[in-house]
């Protein structure tokens, strides 16, 4: 996580030193509208939406929010693609929309990374296998015992992705996992704590209650430690060669000039990385810190989401 | 009135055999239960097929319920007067939405401006265009249509109202698009 | 933390909210202002005839989060709003039925019987009085059987109900909605199948929205607010004003009556009342906690209750109901205005709605997010503090404080409702029907939106004019996406098990009851018709 925030912050300075002289030349044209590809009230909707605010406040650019949810991002894809490319029109999604929710989905996706132009990152996932504190498992290791012991384990995923990389972990212990699929993390909470589900994966909203005591992370799905839970391990020290790597997502339509894209990722990554500003404040809160990566670091970022996607698909097939 | 039911009831027969075999395996990709990646899930065709099965026995009990009457029965009056009340949306509708980039065409052509209707979409008057006379006539030829003619008090109530709205919706709020402004 | 605890946040978090203005140095926090102006707002609704509480909580809904914005603290001045529509439309709707003989609210149409009488025998205030204060009692009696059930039901089924029995509890609630509402299970159930159907479009967990023909505008599937409008507000102004563009206008000549004699409500009045109202208090919150049976009916059962015990005691020349008896005022008042509360223990501990008022709280809450009714609210954390249940003890706050209201001003402002008759229908419903439009396009920005909602009030007209409750489809459609949800995650949690909903006991009994509902309904309607 470390060495990415240090990439992402160098790639962020590189772009903002250059993207100075930019900014004060590009504005908008009229309203920008801001489509959301997460629920209304949640973490991911509310971050965004107060990055519209800060962007309004500071550069005086009126953004208009509007929720386009569902099918893990791809019904945004598929409007913001058609949306005008002058900088009038921009989203905010996951770079798994585009990477492993795209080549899983093949021809029916209805759209390629060539449709858009990334923009900017605002933050990564501390995403961990969860369970409640109460049903007495402290590591990994105490869960597949009991798996191994009879137990029947249901494990909640909100993504394919991250259904694959649960049945891999069962595959690597070699346990049977029931694996139901819940919308979103919110999703996951709730069926921990009603006792639908055994455990789960959290993309960070688990820290506090973990930090209260309520739940443990047993491992983590990134490819660096969790910020709340170091002593959970990570995928690739269980032996899985594969983890949840994967970012908020700022994107535009294809053909967005240089200059609009430069604008637009330096205004959003000023506002994410000062901490006093409210978007700022939360997304340390509440993601973990700020990861901005944009221009050709964040082109690379896409490119690979892409690629280790069917190696993903492959190894839990 | 039983012959009614029993006309209702088999138009959601035949809507829900329609619905369970030719629309769900044609316009569904997952069948009732799919094999995903190796694991057994219920697929995207069971929830509409169940939806039809229940409109299916809606219909059937409803041709053998005995007379659960109501005295109400459509009759093509009936769908007359929806079809004028559709027509009247659909140009109130139409005016909302072109009126605006309309009006900025006609001005080019005139002028030596070269307006485009998208950047005004949150200026005033423009984003206010098509929503006065959009809705304005719908709300005026509505009454006309219960009053049997066409009046200035009803003209002026629409105008007023339509006023009154901007007031409400747009006025106090900063974010809110009045239609069509989100479109165009 | 413990229940006082959470109690005492709740209060807090409505009296000591976010100050609105202070009076005589006393700080009025804004959900406290927005239950008060919801209440206005819901006695004005109510006592005009054409408009309903659900019209304006949908009017009300897009305007109120654009003023609160999508977040957590938005919720409870929103609520509380919501909540004084629905509070004060129930009082209002008395209001023309009293003094014009025209209900403002379907469910006031019992109370024309005797309360119209009343006013043309000059007691014509005290009618009004008599109303608001069984309609005020019925009301109480029902929050407090809400606060004291509602987390115990929630409990309950939290602790007992695994995946596969939240399914068949779904399934259960479903089979009772579509055999209660209306005249005919068949209907019901067609009305039921047509909210399924179009809630499944464009959803599902492929990657291609289904039903979707493959266009776009249909691939995010219809948006909630445009169906739940659609089928119940806009398919009502279709069908009025066809009825009024057929009987022509009607002359609005209204008569004024003269009134004289005592007008008051004395202690031996209500005395004489508070049987009346007492049982159809208890009629009301029975029929209100289960889902979908509405406070029409409510009405007519307290009110056919009420003639029961009134003719085994009246003196020899009192009047009869119908022929201006107070009695028959008192319990259909008391009967219609107890289902409200009684109606949210279905939607906070099971977040299944059962009438339209509690389909548009729940719209407020999908809308904004950070409140999701249903059993997880009524959780107590170990530790930390659980914030929707702070929420939950806030809408109840917001709910005795609008009462509060209604015991104290609600009478007066009633009262002075009268003029509200003198507003002709046919201007202001072709002005609903633009602000309905209005506020479903502010919230989706998109043509397409105010189209779906015209189709679906398309449905809706045709639904009322064949006899079909819209209310089974708009529920369904709200539920219809969890219903699949839940089943797919049952499947997948037993490990691909075909006969998950019937494998444990608890699930098993509840389909074996929503078999029985629809068959014993089925039958008992049509024995009733012959």
């Amino acid at each position: 996580m470390k060495k990415l925030l240090i990439a992402g912050v160098c790639a962020f300075g590189l772009v903002a030193g250059s993207a100075v002289s930019a900014m004060a030349e590009w504005a908008p044209s009229g309203p920008m509208k801001m489509m959301i590809a997460f629920k209304a009230g949640g973490g991911a909707d509310t971050q965004a939406r107060m990055i519209a605010e800060a962007l309004e406040e500071r550069h005086g650019w009126k953004v208009i929010p509007e929720n386009v949810t569902g099918k893990g991002g791809a019904n945004l894809a598929r409007a913001l693609k058609n949306e005008p490319n002058n900088g009038s029109a921009f989203g905010i999604a996951i770079t798994d929309t585009f990477g492993y929710g795209m080549v899983s989905a093949g021809d029916k996706a209805g759209f390629t990374q060539a449709d858009f132009t990334p923009l900017t990152t605002t933050a990564g996932f501390q995403m961990g296998v969860v369970a409640l504190t109460s049903k007495g498992w402290n590591s990994w290791d105490d869960l597949v015992a009991a798996a191994k012991g009879g137990q029947e384990i249901r494990f909640g995923a909100m993504s394919p992705k991250l259904a694959d990389l649960a049945y891999l972990l069962g595959q690597n212990a070699g346990i049977d996992l029931n694996i139901v699929m819940v919308k979103g993390g919110k999703g996951v909470m709730n069926g921990l704590n009603a006792g639908d589900l055994d455990i789960g994966w959290g993309a960070g909203i688990q820290a506090k209650a973990v930090k209260a005591g309520d739940m443990v992370n047993l491992v983590s799905g990134i490819s660096s430690k969790l910020v709340v839970s170091p002593d959970a391990p990570t995928m690739g020290e269980l032996g899985i060669d594969f983890n949840s790597d994967g970012y908020f997502l700022f994107t535009a339509p294809a053909g967005l000039s240089q200059e609009a894209r430069d604008a637009i990722a330096s205004a959003i990554g000023d506002i994410v990385n000062d901490p006093s500003t409210k978007a700022g404040g939360f997304i340390a809160k509440a993601f973990g810190g700020p990861v901005t990566i944009s221009g050709a670091e964040l082109d690379k970022v896409m490119a690979d989401a892409e690629s280790s996607a069917g190696a993903l698909m492959a190894a839990s097939e | 009135m039983q012959r009614t039911n029993v006309i209702i009831g088999l138009v959601f027969v035949i809507v829900a055999l329609a619905v369970a075999l030719l629309l769900v395996p044609f316009d569904v990709e997952t069948s009732y239960f799919e094999k995903h990646r190796r694991q057994l899930n219920v697929g995207d065709s069971l929830a509409p097929t169940l939806a039809a099965a229940f409109i299916l026995f809606g219909g059937l009990l409803l041709i053998m319920e005995r007379c659960a009457n109501t005295h109400k029965q459509l009759s093509w009056a009936n769908f007359r007067y929806l079809l004028l009340f559709l027509l009247i949306i659909l140009f109130s509708l139409s005016l909302m939405r072109w009126t605006g980039p309309l009006v900025t065409g006609l001005l080019n052509l005139f002028t030596a401006d070269d307006l485009e209707y998208r950047p005004l979409r949150d200026t005033t008057p423009w984003k206010h265009l098509g929503f006065f006379f959009g809705g304005g006539f719908l709300i005026a030829s509505l009454i006309s249509l219960v009053d049997g003619k066409m009046t200035i008090r009803a003209v002026s109530i629409s105008v007023i109202a339509i006023f009154a709205m901007i007031a409400v919706y747009d006025l106090p709020f900063d974010d809110l698009l009045l239609p069509p402004n989100g479109d165009v | 933390m413990g229940v006082f605890d959470y109690i005492q946040l709740g209060l807090e978090a409505v009296f000591l909210g976010p100050e609105f203005f202070s009076l005589l140095g006393i700080p009025i926090s804004i959900t406290l202002a927005m239950v008060f102006f919801g209440f206005l707002t819901g006695i004005a609704v109510g006592s005009t005839p054409g408009l309903a509480g659900p019209m304006a909580m949908a009017i009300a809904l897009p305007i109120l989060i654009s003023v609160f914005g999508f977040h957590p603290d938005a919720l409870l001045p929103i609520f509380g709003f919501l909540i004084g529509i629905m509070k004060g439309a129930t009082v209002g709707g008395a209001v023309p039925a009293i003094l014009f003989n025209t209900p403002g609210t379907p469910d006031a149409y019992m109370t024309t019987l005797d309360g119209y009488p009343l006013a043309q025998k000059g007691k014509a205030k005290k009618a009004l009085k008599l109303a608001h204060f069984s309609s005020v009692s019925g009301d109480t009696f029902s929050d407090v059987v809400l606060i004291i059930c509602a987390p115990f039901l929630a409990i309950l089924v939290e602790r007992y109900l695994d995946l596969p029995e939240k399914t068949s509890l779904l399934i259960l609630s479903f089979a009772f909605i579509a055999a209660v509402i209306g005249n005919s299970v068949g209907k019901g159930l067609i009305s039921m199948g047509l909210g399924l159907l179009a809630a499944y479009v464009g959803t599902g967990e492929d990657i291609y929205p289904r039903l979707s023909f493959g266009t776009q505008e249909l691939a995010r599937g219809f948006p909630v607010v445009t169906a739940v409008l659609g089928v119940l507000i806009l398919g009502e102004i279709f069908k009025s004003i066809e009825d009024l563009w057929r009987e022509k206008k009607q002359n609005g000549q209204i008569n004024v009556i003269e009134q004289s004699g005592d007008q008051n409500l004395h202690w031996a009045d209500i005395k004489r009342y508070a049987p009346y109202i007492g049982r159809s208090a208890v009629i009301g919150t029975v029929i209100g906690a289960l889902p979908g049976v509405g406070s029409t009916l409510a009405a007519t059962l307290g009110y056919t209750a009420g003639r029961r015990q009134y003719q085994k005691n009246k003196n020899a020349n009192d009047p009869n109901f119908g022929e201006g008896a107070p009695e028959g005022i008192a319990a259909t008042e008391a009967a219609n205005s107890s289902v409200s509360g009684a109606n949210l223990i279905p939607v906070l501990s099971l977040g299944i709605p059962g009438n339209a008022a509690a389909v548009f709280l729940i719209l407020a809450a999908e809308s904004i997010g950070g409140f999701n009714p249903g059993p997880g609210v009524f959780k107590i954390p170990s530790s930390g503090v659980n914030t929707e249940l702070v929420i939950a003890f806030g809408i109840f706050t917001t709910m005795f404080f609008a009462n509060a209201l209604n015991w104290t001003i609600g009478g007066y402002i009633m009262r002075s409702m009268g003029v509200m008759i003198r507003i002709p229908k046919h201007i202001l419903l072709p002005i609903v029907l633009l602000l309905t439009l209005t506020a479903i396009y502010v919230e989706q920005t998109r043509m397409e939106a105010m189209w779906f909602a015209i189709g679906f009030g398309v449905l809706g007209y045709l639904m009322r004019r064949i006899g079909m409750s819209p209310l089974p489809f708009v529920i369904a459609f709200i539920l219809g996406g969890r219903l699949e949800d839940t089943a797919r995650q049952a499947f997948q949690a037993t490990g691909g098990d075909y006969f998950f909903l019937f494998t444990s006991p608890v699930s098993f009994i509840f389909m074996l009851l929503a078999l029985a509902v629809i068959v014993y309904t089925a039958r008992h309607k049509k024995v009733q018709s012959e």
